[in-house]
């Protein structure tokens, strides 16, 4: 009993470390340019497509095609950021909605058009068992906790000491202010927005090995389980979004134990909204911002 | 209803179609005859994309009084619709209601659902507010997987009648695409008619209000949280009317009815109109059905074509494609 348990939770912590690179980019590119991105799911599904086409088609190694995969998507994020994030930066909330679900269709549909809707077998990754303090786990799932742990000590450091991450915070805390002072706004959303859809991607590749298959429409599912993490982890909070990332994937693994599955996706919606009826401003904010 | 209020309003209200203002009515009703004697030249599938059209043009009515004249951006429409269409699926497979008692049924069961929801979402900011509408459709779709005993699950319920009417011993039961046609037409004239009372009057006139500027609405004594919260419930009940007859229509229902899509749509129907005006809406929904149409290649392409639309609209028609004619017609009118 208590063994499944603790069990389930190093579980939750395990896709609580997915969620979080996830939603991390996407508060990050909510902060700078006030746009919820709806089309965040598809830049996992991405670089997972992207890793599992090297691994297909070149044979190549698991380490490889994770950089490629990674890579290619931040190559179709700079795109993307350029050709329509940049001008959502100060435009209304529809605009950003109405966009960025554009964006998502093409994204997903293209991919599905290119190599087709069905599920395909993700061969790669490290998925030999490791037996630690009387628990078994996937060495791939420790490997999820260990690079989660990498990025958010990393975005941490990058936010508070370098330049980029120090214009980054300004922006989202006031626009005109920083570009009154000559930072150049739609370069730092650029480069957000291609920070954030290469983290997705990194998530995405990561998983993979866990998930097994891979398919076109697997965004969708992860932009919905992201929403309610960055809203309740304060919009634009790095340190609230992981905390709002592990207490959803913690809960999500105990109710598909002990309440059931099929119950596990909606979780992230129904917190959100408990949460929000006690504190409309997310967990970790001193006062609503959006 | 104060004086700062009431000057704000009337030049929002009619600015957008002020030039084309004279030829409003007569084009409205030139439409409306035009789709009387519909059935007379067009064929049994372009009827069948009209009825669609109209079934959808009802929450985006809805919508339209939440994010046009009040400034509430939702996507739980999708939540309503399926609501809505579930409770008149429910009411004629089991208890064999009449149609107008599953109608109005839906419509009042919507809007009650909507009153507990709406309570805690309205209290949030906008972005927070459009996320939480979202997991209404989200938990929507899970409560229609799940409750299997009531909603039979993934299967859905099938073989619901379509819409009969019964009055003492008299019952006639609308069967066939024209007859649907003339019933749904029906019935979005009255919607549409529902629509222009409720903007026209001074509720509408501080629907607005609150939309250009709340606080300022709030400080002239607005009850802006009332007015707020009654929309969502009009708004939701209009979602739920579209669902019974998209419900009745169909003659099946499934958790599918609970999807983004629907909410997609009716934003494009909106803003592709032009949020805050009736016409707009209208035009929106006839403009929805021309691109399903012009789109029906291949799945996957369409899709990828709506993407495009999508960013389209956005970036060249902010206000919709509706403003864009009413420029052209003026531009017409001082030529000549």
């Amino acid at each position: 009993m208590f063994y499944t348990i603790i069990e389930q939770v190093v579980n939750g912590i395990v896709s609580g470390s997915v969620y979080a690179i996830v939603a991390v980019g996407m508060t990050m590119i909510f902060g700078v340019l006030r746009a919820i991105n709806f089309a965040h799911g598809e830049y996992y599904m991405l670089g997972t497509f992207g890793a599992w086409f090297a691994i297909e088609y070149f044979d190549l190694p698991y380490p490889v095609a994770v950089v490629i995969g990674v890579v290619a998507t931040s190559v179709i994020a700079v795109v993307v950021g350029n050709v329509v994030m940049q001008r959502i930066v100060g435009a209304p909330a529809e605009a950003g909605v109405l966009a960025t679900l554009g964006v998502a269709l093409i994204l997903q549909n293209t991919i599905i058009l290119v190599f087709g809707g069905s599920y395909k077998f993700f061969s790669g990754g490290y998925i030999e068992p490791v037996t630690l303090f009387g628990f078994t786990l996937a060495e791939q799932r420790i490997l999820i906790i260990i690079v989660g742990l990498i990025v958010f000590v990393g975005l941490e450091l990058m936010v508070t000491y370098s330049r980029m991450g120090k214009a980054m915070r300004a922006v989202s805390q006031n626009i005109e202010c920083c570009a009154v002072v000559g930072i150049d706004v739609r370069h730092i959303a650029l480069w957000t927005f291609i920070l954030g859809a290469g983290l997705a991607a990194l998530s995405g590749v990561l998983t993979a090995p866990v998930n097994v298959s891979v398919y076109g429409g697997m965004g969708e599912l992860i932009t919905f389980k992201t929403l309610p993490i960055i809203i309740m982890g304060g919009l634009g909070n790095v340190r609230g979004t992981f905390v709002a990332a592990m207490i959803l994937g913690v809960a999500e693994s105990l109710v598909a134990t002990y309440v059931g599955l099929q119950f596990r996706d909606t979780v992230g919606f129904a917190t959100l909204m408990l949460v929000l009826m006690w504190r409309p401003h997310g967990l970790f904010s001193a006062q609503a911002r959006f | 209803m104060t004086e700062i209020a009431r000057d704000q309003t009337v030049t929002q209200a009619e600015s957008p179609a002020a030039t084309g203002r004279d030829l409003r009515a007569p084009f409205g009703l030139a439409l409306l005859a035009l789709a009387c004697i519909a059935p007379l030249f067009l064929g049994n599938y372009p009827l069948h994309a009209i009825i669609i059209a109209l079934i959808f043009l009802l929450p985006a009515h809805g919508l339209n009084l939440l994010l046009g004249y009040t400034g509430l951006l939702s996507l739980a429409q999708a939540a309503f619709f399926g609501i809505g269409a579930y409770t008149s699926a429910l009411l004629a497979v089991h208890f064999g209601t009449p149609f107008y008692l599953n109608f109005l049924a839906a419509g009042l069961v919507t809007g009650a659902v909507a009153l507990p929801l709406g309570i805690p979402a309205l209290r949030l900011r906008a972005t927070s507010f459009v996320m939480c509408t979202l997991g209404f459709v989200i938990i929507g779709q899970a409560i229609a997987k799940n409750w299997i005993s009531l909603t039979r699950g993934d299967m859905g319920l099938a073989a619901i009648p379509k819409p009969y009417f019964a009055l003492g011993p008299a019952s006639f039961t609308v069967s066939g695409t024209v007859g649907f046609y003339y019933l749904v037409l029906a019935i979005a004239v009255l919607a549409t008619l529902a629509v222009y009372l409720i903007v026209r009057s001074p509720a509408g006139r501080n629907m607005i209000a609150i939309r250009e500027n709340e606080t300022l609405a709030e400080s002239v004594g607005i009850p802006t949280w009332h007015y707020k919260l009654v929309v969502f419930m009009i708004s939701a009940a209009f979602a739920g009317l579209g669902g019974s007859l998209y419900a009745h229509y169909l003659t099946v229902v499934s958790p599918l009815t609970f999807q983004m899509y629907y909410s997609t749509t009716m934003l494009i129907i909106v803003l592709g109109g032009g949020a805050g005006t009736i016409s707009g809406v209208i035009f929106g929904s006839l403009l929805f059905v021309g691109l399903t149409e012009a789109l029906r290649v291949a799945p996957e392409l369409r899709m990828i074509a709506y993407g495009f639309f999508l960013l389209g609209l956005v970036f060249w028609f902010p206000n919709g494609f509706a403003p864009l004619i009413s420029r052209c017609s003026s531009f017409l009118e001082k030529r000549k």
